[in-house]
């Protein structure tokens, strides 16, 4: 009976051996190595799975790839995207393409565990979408989809007992995916209280970071869509030879002219025929975004997290706040005095606290082609950040000072009325 | 609190490992502890069904206990009399949670019924059957503990296999000899990795990885005839393997979980996609459910349409009764347009088979049977299949119907 067990049992015991060997080991298998092609295919993919991992982040990061963190606008890739420009003018920099539809703040800040090293001292773009800055913040499976356990324990494995910390275990705990594991969960209640992790909980942690290491060393390089990439490579064949601002600026005009010829907001055909025509009919949009309101959200709180993470790690950043296209919010009542005052709280928040590289492009919503759709970035408008994303990225920069202040993560500043900025200034420190 | 799908991940599998250590041993050693195989059904009925998923878990209670009331007051009954209308009145009433459970949906717009669970209609079938067995008088010796096993055997709780419950009772009892039991040891280990494969590696692969790309393609290339495009084929193929693997994956699961514990619980699947023809099909998908169609539901009606001369013709009976069955298994996979016009479809197709399979053999001369045919007929079958899981799939309603 023991030999006939053994011939049953034997191959199952050594097969979970191996892979439990594989997966708790702390060295890794010579995966590691991330290729050329590989890097590129990543930089523009815009897969949660490079977003949720690590390596190949990490191996392009280390090149010279800079984190462009930010959200859907990444995905509109005309002839004059940034990687599109940076790729055609061999750039000394290629853009890392961080963020996709539903990424905010929070995610970013989460992103943002895993490749410290590669964000220590260096420069990084962020591009903040007023859009995320609505009542309830970031949508709960929207965060939940780009979640990575991975980057939660690398976090765990360096956090600090302040407030940039046990607010990120606070918000963490408000969504329903920390429940996903549920030692996790109870080290983050911890985390959230102030206390420090038992032993038993950082030996998990441990434990379960070197597992998830291993899987996404196995695992990250599969099945990564290519064709934003071949996308790129088309979009950078339109493009002349050398570059010129003048020129590249009259090519984007004529782009844009062509393609936004069947209605009256300027928004690209191929996304006004893509759901928004059928939405239209009816007229239940006119208006529809009348009492919509970008100035108090849990956001503001979020957005501060990723300001923290910057100025620990010293990096130097260039923010990007985009304008919303006039010809449509026009048509559905959004107010540009409330984006205005948007655009004030948020400069706010990062000029008092050293922030001082701002691409502040919310005046430029009336320019014609400079939105690809309602609140997109396109030819002009893209041609616009790369004026001022190529020299902060190419030339030396003076190092910036940052006084970081935690009153930005209480509940007042997330709810204070733009209105009230000058006495809020006055009163807080 | 912990709260699991059955089979869903490595913890639940880790758990059912250690689990099931106690109860071989005992096995090995001719002996069966009752009282631990109760304790572990209900350690797994409990992860299943508690936690966050505590009115389910509710709901079962509740309805378990109504099906034991009406298999147990119909045994009762069926030692001394033996009227129709009684019996038919039990059936009906036993059905009743589930027909509630699956017309809320369609009524309620889309909201789930209350008294529902993960599993419900599996439980169903096997309360029903007991009861019919108990009227045809092959079912004797009913007794209220070995229903309860029956019922709540966990590994197939959740969506089958179908067992019956004297073939259950019968393992229930027995020990299996030692050389006997160490076989359906190695069945069952094999079983549960090929499942691994089917699950983890081939249905994820068509389900979660190709399935949601194709559909994009195929929303995005809507506007020709009926909305039909290739990524619409590529779909159907896709969702075709999801299906099977994913269903065939846990049935083995479950089949291999059973042939551990000692309980030759039956195939569901049984290489289905070499069928020559639709009636050979159902024979090899779905066993246990197609089965307890055929034996429940075809046998029944064609043996009542006899003895009341419904229809002159035993064809014709043959044929009707195809439809009313597939038109039954369409309203129990759910009440929308789809999911009939599946059932309707597979009625339509046994029909035509049958008439086809006649003409073939009255004229054996003309119509030619080689190797070829043979693997045009296997080819003509698979996709037919797929065709219909396509309708099954309800993404027809998703590309025809959503703006």
């Amino acid at each position: 009976m023991a030999k006939r067990l053994l011939r049953i049992f034997g191959p199952l015991i050594l097969a979970a051996i191996l892979v439990l060997a594989v997966l708790v080991s702390p060295v890794t298998f010579g995966f590691k190595k991330v290729s050329a092609g590989e890097e590129r295919q990543a930089a523009v993919s815009l897969s949660p799975n490079v977003l949720k991992g690590k390596r190949i982040k990490e191996a392009a990061l280390k090149q010279n790839y800079v984190p462009f963190f930010g959200s859907s606008e990444w995905s509109r890739i005309d002839p004059m995207h940034p990687s599109v420009l940076a790729q055609k003018y061999h750039r000394d920099y290629r853009p890392f393409l961080l963020g996709a539809r539903g990424t905010q703040s929070l995610t970013q800040f989460f992103v943002m565990q895993n490749i410290q090293s590669e964000l220590k001292n260096k420069k990084a773009v962020f591009v903040i979408s007023p859009q995320w800055f609505v009542k309830d913040g970031t949508r709960k499976d929207a965060f939940a989809f780009y979640y990575s356990q991975l980057q939660t324990t690398e976090w765990l494995s360096h956090y600090r007992h302040d407030a940039i910390d046990q607010y990120a275990a606070k918000r963490l705990l408000q969504m329903p995916v920390a429940k996903s594991d549920h030692f996790l969960y109870a080290a983050l209640k911890r985390v959230s209280a102030g206390q420090s992790l038992t032993s038993n909980q950082r030996f998990y942690l441990k434990a379960k970071q070197n597992m998830l290491t291993q899987e996404d060393e196995f695992f990250s390089g599969i099945n990564m869509p290519s064709q934003n990439l071949n996308k790129v490579n088309q979009q950078a064949k339109k493009l002349p030879t050398q570059y010129s601002f003048s020129k590249l600026d009259a090519l984007a005009g004529r782009i844009g002219k062509s393609q936004t010829g069947n209605n009256r907001f300027q928004i690209s055909d191929s996304f006004y025929n893509h759901g928004l025509k059928q939405e239209l009919k009816g007229g239940k949009l006119a208006g529809f975004q009348k009492n919509l309101s970008y100035t108090k959200s849990p956001e503001f709180a979020d957005f501060q997290l990723v300001l923290d993470q910057f100025a620990r790690l010293h990096t130097n950043v260039m923010f990007i706040i985009p304008p919303v296209n006039a010809k449509w919010s026009a048509y559905t009542g959004l107010s540009q005095s409330m984006l205005r005052q948007f655009d004030q709280k948020i400069r706010y928040q990062l000029q008092s606290q050293g922030f001082n590289n701002i691409c502040d492009l919310t005046d430029k919503s009336n320019v014609p082609y400079f939105m690809t759709d309602t609140i997109h970035l396109g030819w002009r408008g893209w041609l616009a950040v790369d004026q001022k994303v190529d020299p902060f990225l190419t030339q030396p920069q003076a190092k910036p000072k940052y006084t970081i202040n935690d009153k930005f993560y209480s509940q007042e500043w997330q709810q204070l009325n733009p209105n009230e900025l000058t006495t809020y200034a006055d009163t807080t420190n | 609190m912990l709260s699991f799908e059955p089979y869903g991940n490595p913890t639940y599998f880790a758990l059912l490992g250690v689990a099931m250590i106690p109860l071989m041993i005992g096995l090995l050693y001719g002996k069966r502890s009752r009282l631990y195989e109760t304790l572990i059904s209900i350690f797994f009925l409990v992860l299943t069904f508690g936690g966050p998923k505590w009115t389910q878990g509710i709901a079962l209670i509740i309805y378990i206990l109504y099906e034991v009331a009406l298999t147990w007051g119909y045994a009762v009954y069926r030692k001394q009399k033996n009227s129709g209308p009684v019996f038919y009145l039990l059936v009906i009433l036993a059905i009743l949670p589930l027909t509630i459970v699956k017309v809320t949906p369609a009524v309620e717009n889309g909201q789930a019924s209350l008294i529902g669970f993960l599993g419900i209609s599996y439980l169903t079938f096997r309360a029903v059957q007991t009861m019919m067995e108990t009227r045809d008088g092959t079912l004797k010796n009913y007794q209220v503990m070995t229903f309860l096993q029956f019922m709540l055997f966990f590994p197939t709780i959740s969506s089958g296999p179908i067992d019956r419950y004297r073939r259950f009772e019968h393992d229930y009892r027995t020990v299996p000899s030692r050389e006997k039991y160490l076989g359906m040891i190695q069945k069952g280990i094999r079983y549960i990795f090929v499942g691994f494969l089917y699950k983890f590696l081939l249905a994820y692969y068509f389900g979660t990885i190709l399935m949601p790309k194709l559909q994009v393609m195929a929303m995005h290339s809507r506007g020709g005839f009926m909305d039909l495009s290739w990524p619409v084929l590529g779909y159907m193929y896709a969702y075709s393997a999801d299906l099977f693997f994913d269903f065939a994956g846990y049935s083995l699961f479950a089949v291999g979980t059973s042939y551990l514990m000692g309980i030759e619980t039956p195939m569901n699947f049984k290489q289905p996609w070499r069928s020559p023809n639709i009636k050979d099909f159902w024979n090899r998908w779905h066993i246990t459910l197609s089965f307890w169609f055929r034996d429940f539901i075809y046998m029944r009606l064609v043996f009542w349409f006899m003895k009341h001369r419904i229809f002159k013709s035993p064809r014709t009976t043959a044929n009707v009764t195809y439809i009313i069955n597939m038109l039954v298994m369409g309203f129990w996979h759910g009440v929308t347009w789809y999911y009939i016009t599946y059932g309707l479809f597979h009625g339509v197709a046994l029909v035509v088979n049958d008439a086809w399979l006649r003409y073939k053999k009255k004229h054996r001369a003309s119509v030619p049977h080689n190797g070829f045919t043979q693997i045009f007929a296997i080819f003509l079958t698979a996709n037919l299949v797929c065709f219909s899981f396509l309708i099954f799939s309800g993404f027809l309603n998703t590309l025809w119907f959503t703006k």
